[in-house]
Protein backbone atom coordinates (compact mmCIF):
# COMPACT_ATOMS: atom_id res chain seq x y z
CA UNK A 1 0.00 0.00 0.00
CA UNK A 2 2.63 2.53 1.32
CA UNK A 3 4.84 1.36 -1.99
CA UNK A 4 2.22 1.83 -4.15
CA UNK A 5 1.38 5.73 -3.05
CA UNK A 6 4.65 6.62 -3.39
CA UNK A 7 5.48 5.25 -6.79
CA UNK A 8 2.09 7.26 -8.51
CA UNK A 9 3.80 10.49 -8.15
CA UNK A 10 7.23 9.38 -9.52
CA UNK A 11 5.59 7.90 -12.35
CA UNK A 12 3.64 10.78 -13.02
CA UNK A 13 6.83 13.10 -13.04
CA UNK A 14 8.37 10.24 -15.16
CA UNK A 15 5.38 10.99 -17.68
CA UNK A 16 5.67 14.81 -17.72
CA UNK A 17 9.51 14.50 -17.99
CA UNK A 18 9.28 12.26 -21.26
CA UNK A 19 6.34 15.15 -22.53
CA UNK A 20 8.66 17.25 -22.30
CA UNK A 21 12.02 16.52 -23.44
CA UNK A 22 10.04 15.09 -26.71
CA UNK A 23 8.75 18.86 -26.92
CA UNK A 24 12.09 19.99 -27.08
CA UNK A 25 12.81 18.14 -30.36
CA UNK A 26 9.04 19.61 -31.51
CA UNK A 27 10.45 22.96 -31.15
CA UNK A 28 13.98 22.43 -32.44
CA UNK A 29 12.24 20.79 -35.70
CA UNK A 30 9.94 23.81 -35.69
CA UNK A 31 12.62 26.40 -35.78
CA UNK A 32 14.98 25.02 -38.12
CA UNK A 33 14.33 27.47 -41.16
CA UNK A 34 16.44 27.70 -43.65
CA UNK A 35 19.91 28.83 -43.26
CA UNK A 36 20.48 32.49 -44.03
CA UNK A 37 23.78 32.80 -47.04
CA UNK A 38 25.50 35.84 -44.82
CA UNK A 39 27.40 33.94 -42.08
CA UNK A 40 28.74 36.94 -40.66
CA UNK A 41 25.76 37.46 -39.24
CA UNK A 42 25.29 37.80 -35.39
CA UNK A 43 21.87 36.99 -33.55
CA UNK A 44 20.90 39.36 -30.99
CA UNK A 45 19.77 37.89 -27.71
CA UNK A 46 16.85 38.77 -26.06
CA UNK A 47 17.01 40.41 -22.81
CA UNK A 48 14.27 41.09 -20.11
CA UNK A 49 12.68 39.32 -17.17
CA UNK A 50 11.51 35.86 -17.30
CA UNK A 51 8.41 34.92 -15.20
CA UNK A 52 6.54 31.73 -14.79
CA UNK A 53 5.34 28.74 -12.32
CA UNK A 54 5.77 25.26 -11.80
CA UNK A 55 3.51 23.19 -13.21
CA UNK A 56 4.01 19.83 -11.28
CA UNK A 57 3.03 21.41 -8.02
CA UNK A 58 -0.83 22.38 -8.67
CA UNK A 59 -0.94 18.45 -10.63
CA UNK A 60 0.65 16.84 -7.60
CA UNK A 61 -1.93 18.82 -5.43
CA UNK A 62 -4.59 17.61 -7.47
CA UNK A 63 -3.69 14.13 -7.39
CA UNK A 64 -2.99 14.18 -3.64
CA UNK A 65 -5.18 15.51 -1.07
CA UNK A 66 -2.76 15.59 1.51
CA UNK A 67 -0.10 18.27 -0.40
CA UNK A 68 -1.13 21.86 -1.31
CA UNK A 69 1.57 23.95 -3.44
CA UNK A 70 2.82 26.53 -5.82
CA UNK A 71 6.26 27.67 -7.16
CA UNK A 72 6.14 30.93 -9.03
CA UNK A 73 10.17 31.45 -10.45
CA UNK A 74 12.26 34.20 -12.27
CA UNK A 75 15.18 35.09 -13.60
CA UNK A 76 16.91 37.83 -15.53
CA UNK A 77 19.59 37.84 -18.22
CA UNK A 78 22.78 39.23 -17.01
CA UNK A 79 25.05 37.79 -20.03
CA UNK A 80 24.05 35.95 -23.33
CA UNK A 81 24.96 32.66 -21.28
CA UNK A 82 24.92 34.25 -17.18
CA UNK A 83 21.25 34.40 -15.53
CA UNK A 84 20.24 35.67 -12.13
CA UNK A 85 17.49 33.03 -11.06
CA UNK A 86 15.03 33.10 -7.88
CA UNK A 87 12.01 30.41 -7.10
CA UNK A 88 9.79 31.35 -4.40
CA UNK A 89 6.56 29.09 -3.28
CA UNK A 90 4.16 27.92 -0.51
CA UNK A 91 3.29 24.31 0.62
CA UNK A 92 1.38 22.77 3.15
CA UNK A 93 1.52 19.05 2.84
CA UNK A 94 1.02 15.88 5.55
CA UNK A 95 4.01 13.64 5.59
CA UNK A 96 2.86 9.90 6.22
CA UNK A 97 5.65 7.65 8.21
CA UNK A 98 5.15 3.84 9.03
CA UNK A 99 4.68 4.84 12.89
CA UNK A 100 3.38 8.75 12.91
CA UNK A 101 2.33 11.49 10.99
CA UNK A 102 3.04 15.20 10.13
CA UNK A 103 2.03 18.08 8.68
CA UNK A 104 3.86 21.04 7.49
CA UNK A 105 3.12 24.33 6.41
CA UNK A 106 5.55 26.65 5.22
CA UNK A 107 7.08 29.00 2.31
CA UNK A 108 10.43 29.50 0.60
CA UNK A 109 12.47 31.68 -1.11
CA UNK A 110 15.55 30.18 -3.62
CA UNK A 111 17.86 32.80 -5.19
CA UNK A 112 21.48 32.05 -7.44
CA UNK A 113 22.98 31.64 -10.66
CA UNK A 114 22.17 29.37 -13.85
CA UNK A 115 24.61 29.20 -16.40
CA UNK A 116 23.52 27.79 -19.89
CA UNK A 117 26.46 25.06 -21.10
CA UNK A 118 24.29 24.62 -24.63
CA UNK A 119 25.09 26.17 -27.99
CA UNK A 120 22.41 27.22 -29.79
CA UNK A 121 22.08 27.79 -33.34
CA UNK A 122 21.15 30.68 -35.61
CA UNK A 123 18.39 32.97 -33.26
CA UNK A 124 17.56 29.81 -31.10
CA UNK A 125 17.35 30.83 -27.41
CA UNK A 126 17.06 27.53 -25.41
CA UNK A 127 19.32 26.03 -22.36
CA UNK A 128 20.85 23.50 -21.01
CA UNK A 129 21.94 24.67 -17.49
CA UNK A 130 23.66 23.95 -14.38
CA UNK A 131 23.51 26.39 -11.22
CA UNK A 132 23.63 26.79 -7.65
CA UNK A 133 21.09 28.46 -5.59
CA UNK A 134 20.87 29.64 -1.93
CA UNK A 135 17.55 28.56 0.09
CA UNK A 136 15.84 29.71 2.81
CA UNK A 137 12.35 28.88 4.53
CA UNK A 138 9.94 29.73 7.33
CA UNK A 139 7.61 26.77 8.28
CA UNK A 140 5.55 25.37 10.83
CA UNK A 141 5.89 21.74 11.65
CA UNK A 142 2.66 19.49 13.31
CA UNK A 143 2.67 16.10 15.08
CA UNK A 144 -0.19 14.64 14.47
CA UNK A 145 -0.19 11.77 15.23
CA UNK A 146 2.57 8.18 16.29
CA UNK A 147 2.38 5.11 17.49
CA UNK A 148 5.28 3.62 20.17
CA UNK A 149 7.55 1.55 18.26
CA UNK A 150 8.22 -1.88 20.32
CA UNK A 151 9.79 -4.58 18.35
CA UNK A 152 7.87 -7.99 17.74
CA UNK A 153 8.28 -11.02 19.81
CA UNK A 154 9.02 -14.34 18.16
CA UNK A 155 5.81 -16.68 19.12
CA UNK A 156 6.44 -20.06 17.39
CA UNK A 157 8.44 -18.75 14.72
CA UNK A 158 6.04 -15.46 13.65
CA UNK A 159 6.96 -12.23 15.00
CA UNK A 160 4.04 -10.15 16.08
CA UNK A 161 3.96 -7.04 18.43
CA UNK A 162 3.20 -8.73 21.73
CA UNK A 163 0.83 -5.94 23.09
CA UNK A 164 -1.06 -3.55 21.05
CA UNK A 165 1.50 -0.57 20.97
CA UNK A 166 0.27 2.46 22.11
CA UNK A 167 -0.79 5.59 20.18
CA UNK A 168 -0.74 9.00 20.78
CA UNK A 169 -2.41 12.31 18.86
CA UNK A 170 -0.03 15.46 20.39
CA UNK A 171 -1.43 17.50 17.96
CA UNK A 172 2.01 19.62 18.89
CA UNK A 173 2.53 22.26 17.02
CA UNK A 174 6.02 24.10 16.53
CA UNK A 175 6.07 27.25 15.22
CA UNK A 176 8.22 29.51 13.28
CA UNK A 177 11.25 27.22 12.15
CA UNK A 178 13.91 27.91 9.93
CA UNK A 179 15.79 26.00 7.71
CA UNK A 180 18.71 27.25 5.19
CA UNK A 181 20.17 25.17 2.22
CA UNK A 182 22.39 25.52 -0.61
CA UNK A 183 21.22 23.28 -3.96
CA UNK A 184 22.94 22.22 -7.09
CA UNK A 185 20.70 23.10 -10.27
CA UNK A 186 20.83 20.81 -13.13
CA UNK A 187 17.68 22.29 -16.30
CA UNK A 188 16.79 22.44 -19.38
CA UNK A 189 14.35 25.14 -20.95
CA UNK A 190 13.31 25.19 -24.58
CA UNK A 191 11.23 28.17 -26.24
CA UNK A 192 8.14 26.55 -27.54
CA UNK A 193 7.03 29.78 -28.33
CA UNK A 194 8.64 33.46 -29.31
CA UNK A 195 9.58 34.02 -26.00
CA UNK A 196 7.41 31.59 -24.38
CA UNK A 197 9.58 28.69 -22.82
CA UNK A 198 8.88 25.35 -21.11
CA UNK A 199 11.61 24.30 -18.68
CA UNK A 200 12.55 21.17 -16.31
CA UNK A 201 15.27 21.32 -13.53
CA UNK A 202 16.33 18.77 -10.74
CA UNK A 203 17.01 20.08 -7.52
CA UNK A 204 19.97 18.52 -5.16
CA UNK A 205 20.08 20.34 -2.03
CA UNK A 206 21.97 20.18 1.80
CA UNK A 207 21.05 21.60 4.41
CA UNK A 208 23.00 23.90 6.23
CA UNK A 209 20.99 24.39 9.30
CA UNK A 210 18.09 23.69 10.30
CA UNK A 211 16.09 24.37 13.44
CA UNK A 212 15.13 21.08 15.82
CA UNK A 213 11.42 20.81 17.46
CA UNK A 214 11.97 19.41 20.90
CA UNK A 215 11.98 15.75 20.62
CA UNK A 216 10.81 15.72 17.22
CA UNK A 217 12.60 16.33 14.02
CA UNK A 218 12.17 18.43 10.42
CA UNK A 219 11.77 15.81 8.06
CA UNK A 220 9.95 17.85 5.31
CA UNK A 221 10.55 21.38 4.40
CA UNK A 222 8.85 23.35 2.01
CA UNK A 223 11.05 23.74 -1.18
CA UNK A 224 13.78 21.71 0.16
CA UNK A 225 11.40 18.63 0.28
CA UNK A 226 12.15 15.26 2.23
CA UNK A 227 15.22 15.17 4.26
CA UNK A 228 16.69 12.07 4.09
CA UNK A 229 19.11 10.58 6.48
CA UNK A 230 22.50 12.63 5.08
CA UNK A 231 20.31 16.09 5.58
CA UNK A 232 19.94 16.09 1.35
CA UNK A 233 16.90 15.78 -0.44
CA UNK A 234 16.03 15.79 -4.45
CA UNK A 235 13.56 17.88 -5.97
CA UNK A 236 12.14 18.62 -9.59
CA UNK A 237 10.54 21.50 -10.89
CA UNK A 238 8.44 22.01 -14.47
CA UNK A 239 7.71 25.42 -15.65
CA UNK A 240 5.95 26.93 -17.66
CA UNK A 241 7.68 30.64 -17.80
CA UNK A 242 7.26 34.05 -20.35
CA UNK A 243 9.67 36.73 -20.64
CA UNK A 244 8.65 40.14 -21.13
CA UNK A 245 11.58 41.41 -23.57
CA UNK A 246 13.38 44.45 -22.52
CA UNK A 247 16.00 45.21 -24.68
CA UNK A 248 17.78 42.73 -27.41
CA UNK A 249 21.82 42.73 -27.70
CA UNK B 1 35.37 19.50 -21.50
CA UNK B 2 35.19 21.95 -18.19
CA UNK B 3 31.27 21.35 -18.53
CA UNK B 4 31.94 17.45 -18.67
CA UNK B 5 33.70 17.71 -15.59
CA UNK B 6 31.62 19.76 -14.12
CA UNK B 7 28.43 17.57 -14.72
CA UNK B 8 30.54 14.42 -13.81
CA UNK B 9 30.93 15.99 -10.43
CA UNK B 10 27.28 16.97 -10.34
CA UNK B 11 26.42 13.09 -10.85
CA UNK B 12 28.18 11.99 -8.52
CA UNK B 13 27.25 14.28 -6.00
CA UNK B 14 23.91 13.18 -6.98
CA UNK B 15 24.68 9.84 -5.88
CA UNK B 16 26.09 10.75 -2.40
CA UNK B 17 23.76 13.03 -1.63
CA UNK B 18 20.28 10.62 -0.43
CA UNK B 19 21.21 7.98 1.71
CA UNK B 20 18.05 6.51 2.30
CA UNK B 21 16.71 5.11 5.98
CA UNK B 22 13.34 3.42 5.59
CA UNK B 23 14.90 0.70 7.58
CA UNK B 24 14.91 1.23 11.49
CA UNK B 25 18.38 -0.16 12.59
CA UNK B 26 18.44 1.33 16.03
CA UNK B 27 17.19 -0.14 19.10
CA UNK B 28 13.65 -0.09 19.67
CA UNK B 29 11.65 0.22 22.85
CA UNK B 30 13.47 -1.65 25.83
CA UNK B 31 12.15 -4.86 27.62
CA UNK B 32 12.20 -5.44 30.99
CA UNK B 33 15.46 -7.78 31.55
CA UNK B 34 14.63 -10.16 34.51
CA UNK B 35 17.57 -12.28 36.06
CA UNK B 36 16.90 -15.13 38.14
CA UNK B 37 19.23 -15.66 41.56
CA UNK B 38 19.70 -18.86 43.61
CA UNK B 39 17.84 -17.98 47.30
CA UNK B 40 20.69 -20.00 49.05
CA UNK B 41 23.17 -17.91 47.39
CA UNK B 42 22.45 -14.33 46.74
CA UNK B 43 24.99 -13.36 44.35
CA UNK B 44 24.66 -16.60 41.79
CA UNK B 45 22.70 -16.81 38.83
CA UNK B 46 20.40 -19.93 38.71
CA UNK B 47 18.22 -21.66 35.79
CA UNK B 48 14.75 -22.28 36.08
CA UNK B 49 12.62 -24.70 33.56
CA UNK B 50 10.05 -21.68 32.48
CA UNK B 51 6.90 -20.75 30.78
CA UNK B 52 5.79 -16.86 30.67
CA UNK B 53 3.07 -15.37 29.69
CA UNK B 54 1.57 -11.80 30.28
CA UNK B 55 -2.13 -12.20 31.80
CA UNK B 56 -4.61 -12.57 28.88
CA UNK B 57 -1.92 -13.25 26.57
CA UNK B 58 -0.19 -15.92 24.67
CA UNK B 59 2.77 -17.79 26.17
CA UNK B 60 5.83 -15.61 25.68
CA UNK B 61 8.57 -18.04 26.58
CA UNK B 62 7.38 -21.78 26.05
CA UNK B 63 8.94 -24.18 28.56
CA UNK B 64 12.82 -23.34 28.16
CA UNK B 65 15.71 -23.55 30.76
CA UNK B 66 16.88 -19.99 31.48
CA UNK B 67 18.40 -17.77 34.02
CA UNK B 68 17.43 -14.17 32.21
CA UNK B 69 14.56 -12.94 30.36
CA UNK B 70 13.24 -10.46 28.81
CA UNK B 71 9.82 -9.22 28.70
CA UNK B 72 8.03 -6.43 26.27
CA UNK B 73 6.17 -3.81 28.47
CA UNK B 74 2.44 -2.92 27.81
CA UNK B 75 3.14 1.10 26.63
CA UNK B 76 -0.95 1.18 26.18
CA UNK B 77 -0.99 0.21 29.83
CA UNK B 78 0.51 2.03 33.34
CA UNK B 79 0.49 -1.33 34.52
CA UNK B 80 1.72 -5.25 33.06
CA UNK B 81 1.63 -8.03 34.43
CA UNK B 82 3.53 -11.67 34.15
CA UNK B 83 2.67 -15.11 34.88
CA UNK B 84 6.08 -16.94 35.54
CA UNK B 85 5.44 -20.87 35.58
CA UNK B 86 7.71 -23.80 36.56
CA UNK B 87 6.71 -27.36 37.14
CA UNK B 88 2.99 -26.44 36.97
CA UNK B 89 3.50 -23.99 40.41
CA UNK B 90 2.80 -20.51 39.24
CA UNK B 91 3.57 -17.32 40.25
CA UNK B 92 2.53 -13.68 39.72
CA UNK B 93 4.41 -10.47 38.90
CA UNK B 94 2.64 -6.79 38.18
CA UNK B 95 4.84 -4.13 37.04
CA UNK B 96 4.16 -0.60 37.17
CA UNK B 97 5.93 2.19 35.62
CA UNK B 98 5.43 5.81 33.93
CA UNK B 99 6.41 5.84 30.37
CA UNK B 100 8.14 8.24 28.30
CA UNK B 101 8.12 8.25 24.74
CA UNK B 102 11.37 9.94 22.36
CA UNK B 103 11.67 10.31 19.04
CA UNK B 104 14.75 8.37 17.51
CA UNK B 105 14.65 9.04 13.68
CA UNK B 106 13.09 9.10 10.79
CA UNK B 107 12.78 5.57 10.01
CA UNK B 108 12.31 4.03 13.88
CA UNK B 109 9.97 7.11 14.76
CA UNK B 110 9.11 7.57 18.67
CA UNK B 111 10.26 5.10 21.48
CA UNK B 112 9.18 4.45 25.02
CA UNK B 113 11.81 4.38 27.73
CA UNK B 114 9.74 3.15 31.39
CA UNK B 115 10.88 5.34 34.46
CA UNK B 116 9.80 4.66 37.99
CA UNK B 117 9.26 1.09 37.29
CA UNK B 118 7.90 -1.10 40.71
CA UNK B 119 6.63 -4.23 41.89
CA UNK B 120 3.19 -3.19 42.42
CA UNK B 121 2.32 -7.24 43.83
CA UNK B 122 3.79 -10.19 43.89
CA UNK B 123 3.26 -14.11 44.71
CA UNK B 124 5.34 -16.07 46.50
CA UNK B 125 4.61 -19.93 45.43
CA UNK B 126 8.05 -20.79 44.14
CA UNK B 127 9.66 -17.37 43.93
CA UNK B 128 11.13 -16.11 47.01
CA UNK B 129 11.26 -12.73 46.36
CA UNK B 130 11.75 -10.66 43.83
CA UNK B 131 13.03 -7.23 43.69
CA UNK B 132 13.71 -4.11 40.95
CA UNK B 133 17.88 -3.27 41.13
CA UNK B 134 16.90 -0.74 38.36
CA UNK B 135 14.53 1.36 38.07
CA UNK B 136 14.36 2.99 34.96
CA UNK B 137 14.31 0.75 31.83
CA UNK B 138 16.73 2.75 28.89
CA UNK B 139 18.43 0.03 27.57
CA UNK B 140 18.66 -3.92 27.41
CA UNK B 141 22.22 -4.35 28.78
CA UNK B 142 22.00 -4.61 32.51
CA UNK B 143 19.29 -6.54 34.66
CA UNK B 144 16.20 -4.37 35.84
CA UNK B 145 14.61 -7.20 38.20
CA UNK B 146 16.10 -9.65 40.32
CA UNK B 147 14.15 -12.82 41.33
CA UNK B 148 15.21 -15.14 43.83
CA UNK B 149 13.99 -18.79 44.22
Amino acid sequence: MQLSKMKLPHMSKYTISCCLFLLAFFAQAQENKPLEQNDSLVYKKNYGLRVGVDLSKPIIAARDVDYKGFEIVADYRLRPNVYIAAEMGHVEKTSEEDRYQFFTKGSYLTVGINRNAFKNWLEMDNELYYGFRYGFSRFSQTLNQYTVFQKGVAIDGISSAYFDPATEQPNRKFEDQNAHWVSLVLGMKVETFKNLYLGLAINISKLLRIDTPDNFENLYVPGFNKVYATNSSVSFNYTLSYRIPLYKK
Amino acid sequence: MKNYFLALGFFCFALSACENDDFCAENTSPKLLIRFYDKEDPETLKEVPLIVWAEGKDTIYPLSVLDSIALPLDTSNKQTTYKFSTTNIVDELQFTYVREDFFISRSCGYIAIFKNVALESQSNNWIESAEISNATIENETAAHVKIYH
